[in-house]
């Protein structure tokens, strides 16, 4: 067994680095690095370790819906849907262009309070835990 | 050292032998550990001492990991161990660990010396990338007025097709993009990792393993298209980190 130093992938702000969160530290330490069994056989010691959700996003019918809804949550901006007068006036009053997708995004928002759905939270927000 | 019986040594990962620790630094566990070295020939490896029965793996042990490893990557070279590594003994650290493996380690090593990770992460921003999905496909256009407004239980079949060929679309665009950091990062003649994707919205994670004296110049490039990419790519580097993408254990067969 020797220890390369070469890429492991298997595929192959701008204002200087920022800081690692909690979900980029799951995406680097848990499945990169030297594996201690490979060099030490017999003083490794077997230590408990919480379950930690770290996965390669796999695509299934979940995110297909996700998307759906997330298009059609767009359409729904896009044509102004009637019974939200005040965003819509919000929308017409806007200039710019980004001025405009704030509040459709606003609107989508205020949408998906009213409804009371929840069921859209990502799925990399449930492993962000402590934040 | 104490009792051997009730404490293991977390290794976080090995250095060269002259590597300094801070009195005051901490790493795994509750409360946090402190940090030390176990040195042997022209190695030493970073453990803490700590109990054999509480698990491990809350957020702030994650993070102590990658901190530690982190900070000194920036200062010497360092191979990081994968999270959860443990050994019985402090001879153990250093016999079975750094002595077996000496001329293994220290090769690793010399081909780090003066290198560090950077890793370059972008997410779509979700409307912006719709939008531009939608204006490029009339099927896609077609397939979303026949969902538009109706119950999510009544049009399932087409939510689940719609949604898929938006994923496909959105995996054809973080191709392409990858391809585009990639291409920007070319000049520095780095080697690169693309890592997989870990969310359905990312639009590239690709870890590059550069001379810390590169650092200004790759920031200057990412930047570069982070702004050409503003409110349709949230773009991130981050760094410099050990070098967790680049060091591989190769085992025989495999």
């Amino acid at each position: 067994m020797t220890t390369a130093i070469q890429p492991s992938g298997g595929g192959g702000g701008g204002t200087g680095p920022s800081s690692s969160s909690l979900a980029d530290v799951i995406d680097t330490i848990l499945d990169k690095g030297l594996v201690i069994d490979a060099y030490v056989r017999v003083s490794l010691v077997g230590i408990e370790l919480l379950t930690i959700d770290a996965r390669v996003i796999v695509a299934s019918v979940d995110t297909y819906l996700r998307f759906a809804e997330a298009v059609n949550r767009l359409d729904i901006s896009d044509t102004g849907q009637k019974g939200l007068p005040d965003l819509i006036e919000d929308m017409n009053e806007g200039g710019s262009k980004a001025k405009t997708k704030g509040a459709l995004e606003a609107a989508g928002d205020k949408l998906r309070d009213i409804l009371g759905e929840d069921e859209h939270e990502r799925s990399g927000q449930g492993r962000k835990g402590g934040d | 050292m104490s009792d051997t019986a009730e404490t293991v040594f977390y290794v976080y990962g090995i250095a060269p032998a002259d590597i300094e620790t801070d009195p005051e630094s901490r790493g795994v566990g509750d409360p946090p550990a402190r940090v030390t070295t176990v040195r042997q020939g022209e190695l030493a490896a970073l453990v803490s001492e700590i109990p054999h029965d509480k698990p491990l793996g809350r957020p702030e042990d994650l993070t102590a990991h990658a901190a530690l490893l982190d900070a000194a990557a920036a200062e010497v070279p360092v191979l990081p161990l994968r999270f959860g590594a443990v050994v019985g003994s402090e001879d153990a650290v250093a016999e079975e660990l750094l002595e077996a493996n000496q001329d293994d380690f220290r090769a690793a090593l010399d081909q780090l010396d003066g290198k560090a990770e950077y890793v370059i992460r972008g997410r779509y921003v979700e409307q912006a990338i719709l939008d531009e999905i939608l204006g490029e496909n009339q099927e896609l256009a077609g397939l979303r007025e026949a969902i538009r407004g109706k119950p999510e239980d009544a049009t399932r079949n087409e939510r689940i097709a719609l949604g898929e060929k938006i994923n496909n679309a959105v995996a054809a665009k973080r191709e392409n993009d990858t391809k585009k950091v990639t291409d920007a990062l070319a000049p520095f003649e780095v080697q690169l990792s693309v890592r997989e994707p870990t969310h359905e919205e990312d639009a590239v994670q690709l870890a590059c393993l550069a001379d810390l004296a590169q650092q200004s110049g790759i920031e200057e490039a990412v930047g570069e298209l982070a702004r050409e990419w503003e409110g349709r790519v949230t773009v991130r580097l981050l760094g410099p980190l050990a070098a967790y993408d680049f060091v591989i254990t190769e085992r025989p067969g495999e």
